[in-house]
């Protein structure tokens, strides 16, 4: 047993920890936190390509597609402090795409995508959900023609954040009506400036944007199938498995400054942090932070050992969001009737970042599998139990 | 990083698991609740035999030499059987305690017959006004020429029935700082003015109280040194307390194997139980509060076993446990329905077992308090 990293893991940690410190810009903090912490803004551009330069962005990949093939305990680590220091964490195609196409696509694909996924240069946009399609994602029915050497795509896809900033979609279609509803699906990678494809906006309530996408007649050469045809869903699947994951450092880095707030904040004569209640509070966030980092870098360890983690993805992050959710509730409780404040005004806390994060909270336990079906994936697939 | 036992320590659990399955079966547990003495001498034997109550000493002290880690191993597997006697007041209270401050001659003495199993000991330390901090420790032991004079009364004291020796942490000196002050007395539990009155108990566990009346004490028995206990206290019931959350692991494991037996088995509107989501949500839950506590136990025993800072995940681990393991056995229950309220069925031993394991060494919010201070808040 052992629950540290390794000499050379900490060594890296403090290299990561320096670099981000120091090429943060306030521009970018703002992009990443405005965006939601999707990438493709030009700010997190610039910050990621450099750091995908030292192999950073898909560090277990081989060095041949732009990796440094270190262990999923590196990797999972890095991707810990880029929530924790603000840059953006939710990649598309480095942590989903990138990932399937080295398992499952052909030689030419890994080619022509992965090294330019590696550098950064190549944002992709998740394109799996439906306005009829959520939880139950075998129901999606953007339909793809097999047109001999392209496909012809007509259909709606709705909450497909990214695209408006990413390069390239990475959609699931049917290709087969005819069929079981799992066992017609495909996945492909389609350009988002093809002609025929319209985005329109959907604010949501954090503020970030979110789109539904229109496709009309749109057509998408072959080769850009990924694997087999109607294999898509069983692709779609596996990446779950290898790649669901919440890391927490971005709520983490909020309690850490909410510890310090509480320390220095005078209330009655003496500071927040003597209140017993909020000790008691603070002190169970902080015991579920730590439960948090023992689930998550479980993963990592399981991916080391050459295993694919099963119902422990999902429990991670279940944990990890509803976990989010309780640092926020407890932090717009402690800052009391100034939590309300939005950042800009002088009477604002912690620059109106609870508040924010408290609003994007709520969709964590929703988007990638809602708590409701990790539960279930847990009791079927951990536990065995009838679905 | 390495989430995984290795190979002894597997080996160690499967051969634990296949004892405690034929020797501790839960008609045994419930007989040895009723049964004044809570075990029996033929098992405890055994054990010793099996090497358990010399695990943790060393090979000099007629041990095995083996860690905190496989000793964590072997309480998993002990409450996963709610194995019921004084393995745990003895070794764990008892031992620790006199290896951490035993000298050469009473670790001589008595660790072999420990681990032979033909010695108990057990702690003494919560009195009337029960707690796990200094402040709470009024029974003071006098001097008197070479000798010290014990007067007042513990409480709560595990399996002082069977002891051979009582380790008595009293107060020899009155001051502002509660720590100074404290002293370990190894008190042979036949010694004159000790009135042993056995407590009932809600889990079956066999605690006392233990009456001092104007006890005498070589001062050659002082465990450590005068008025310096405490800090050895503090390091005996961090191990404890750790060692407490290996046994609740143990024990939520059993109570997620009943839940998911019965929900698996038993049919309404012409289904399986486990098949309808709410149930389902409730055994995701079961196993979430059970791995993340495993998780959190396996951690602060590495940490204990290789002598890393440990205070922080300790106090977290305490905490997260106990009030995991609870809300798991509650689950349990929810997901089995009326037959688990029976006395027949097993469930309720660990619904009992799980709380009384939450009280010893702090619970969570004492827990939760020290991890605060740790925090600097």
């Amino acid at each position: 047993m052992d629950f540290e990293f390794t000499k050379e893991e900490k060594a890296l940690q403090e290299e990561v920890r320096e670099f981000m410190k120091k090429e943060s810009t306030p521009e970018m903090l703002k992009e990443t936190e405005d965006m939601g912490d999707i990438y493709g803004g030009p700010e997190g551009r610039k910050i990621i390509q450099k750091m995908a330069a030292k192999g950073w962005l898909t560090p277990t990949w081989p060095k041949e597609y732009g990796g440094l093939g270190v262990s999923d305990v590196a990797s999972y680590m890095i991707r810990e402090e880029m929530g924790y220091h603000g840059l953006p964490f939710g990649f598309v195609a480095a942590h989903m795409a990138g990932p399937t196409i080295l398992r499952f696509g052909s030689d030419e694909m890994k080619k022509k995508w992965l090294p330019r996924i590696a550098s950064g240069e190549l944002e992709f946009a998740l394109g799996y959900t439906e306005p009829q399609a959520g939880s139950d994602l075998s129901a999606l029915n953007l339909r793809a023609e097999d047109k001999g050497d392209y496909f012809l795509l007509n259909g709606n896809k709705l909450f497909n954040t990214s695209c408006h900033i990413a390069d390239c979609h990475w959609l699931a279609c049917r290709t087969d009506f005819d069929v079981a509803k799992h066992k017609g699906v495909s996945m492909m990678i389609v350009d988002l400036k093809s002609p025929g494809i319209t985005i329109s906006p959907l604010i949501t309530m954090a503020g970030w944007q979110t789109n539904e996408v229109v496709y009309e007649d749109v057509r998408v050469p072959k080769e850009n199938l990924v694997g087999e045809k109607n294999k898509g869903f069983y692709y779609l699947m596996a990446a779950l498995d290898f790649e669901r994951m919440f890391p927490l450092g971005r709520y983490h880095r909020v309690f850490d400054e909410l510890v310090e707030y509480t320390k220095k904040t005078i209330v009655d004569g003496k500071t927040l942090s003597k209140d017993p209640l909020i000790r008691q509070k603070l002190a169970q966030l902080s015991t579920e932070i730590e439960v948090t980092r023992l689930l998550y870098y479980q993963l990592a360890h399981i991916l080391d050992k050459g295993g694919i983690p099963n119902y422990q993805s999902s429990m991670e992050k279940t944990f990890a969001t509803e976990c989010a959710q309780r640092i926020v509730n407890v932090g717009m409780d402690i800052l009391g009737l100034y939590g309300q404040i939005k950042e800009g005004s002088k009477w604002a806390q912690l620059k109106g970042k609870v508040e924010k994060f408290y609003r994007t909270s709520i969709v964590e336990t929703i988007y990638a599998g809602t708590s409701e079906i990790q539960r279930n994936i847990i009791a079927q697939r951990g536990l065995g139990l009838p679905r | 990083m390495d989430y995984d036992l290795n190979e002894e320590q597997e080996l160690l659990k499967k051969a634990a698991k296949g004892f405690l399955s034929k020797e501790c079966k839960p008609l045994f547990v419930r007989e040895m609740e009723e049964n004044p003495h809570g075990i029996t001498p033929e098992l405890w034997q055994k054990m010793a035999e099996l090497g358990w109550m010399g695990l943790i000493f060393p090979e000099e002290y007629g041990g095995i030499g083996g860690s905190y880690l496989d000793l964590m191993v072997l309480l998993v597997e002990m409450g996963y059987s709610c194995l019921p006697g004084p393995f745990f007041s003895t070794v764990i209270l008892g031992g620790m305690t006199l290896m951490e401050a035993g000298n050469e001659e009473k670790k001589q003495k008595l660790l072999p017959g420990i681990a032979e199993g033909k010695i108990f000991v057990t702690l003494a330390l919560t009195e009337a006004i029960a707690g796990y901090s200094p402040e709470r420790i009024a029974v003071k032991a006098e001097k008197d020429a070479d000798d010290f004079v014990i007067n007042g009364t513990k409480l709560f004291v595990p399996d002082a029935h069977l002891a051979n020796y009582i380790i008595c942490v009293a107060r020899t000196k009155e001051g502002e700082n509660k720590e100074d002050g404290i002293t370990l007395f190894l008190v042979d539990a036949k010694s004159q003015g000790v009135v042993i009155t056995p407590l009932k108990t809600f889990a079956g566990d066999k605690l006392n109280e233990v009456v001092f009346n104007n006890v005498k004490v070589p001062k050659g028995n002082i465990l450590g040194e005068l008025d310096k206990g405490w800090p050895i206290v503090k390091k005996v019931l961090q191990k404890a307390a750790i060692a407490k959350c290996a046994e609740m692991v143990g024990g939520g494991q059993r109570a997620l194997e009943l839940a998911i037996e019965q929900v698996s088995e038993r049919e309404q509107f012409g289904v399986k139980v486990g098949s309808f989501q709410a149930v389902q949500h409730h055994c995701a839950n079961i196993v979430t509060y059970l791995d993340t506590s495993r998780l959190m136990t396996h951690q602060a025993a590495w940490r204990i076993s290789e002598g890393l800072s440990c205070e922080r995940e300790i106090a977290m681990t305490k905490a997260w446990v106990t009030d995991s393991c609870r809300s798991l056995v509650a689950l349990a229950h929810q997901a089995v329905g009326g037959t688990g309220f029976m006395e027949e069925h097993d469930l309720q031993l660990y619904f009992r077992r799980t709380k009384a394991a939450g009280v010893y060494f702090g619970n969570a919010d004492f827990h939760r308090e020290a991890l605060a201070d740790v925090m600097g808040l």
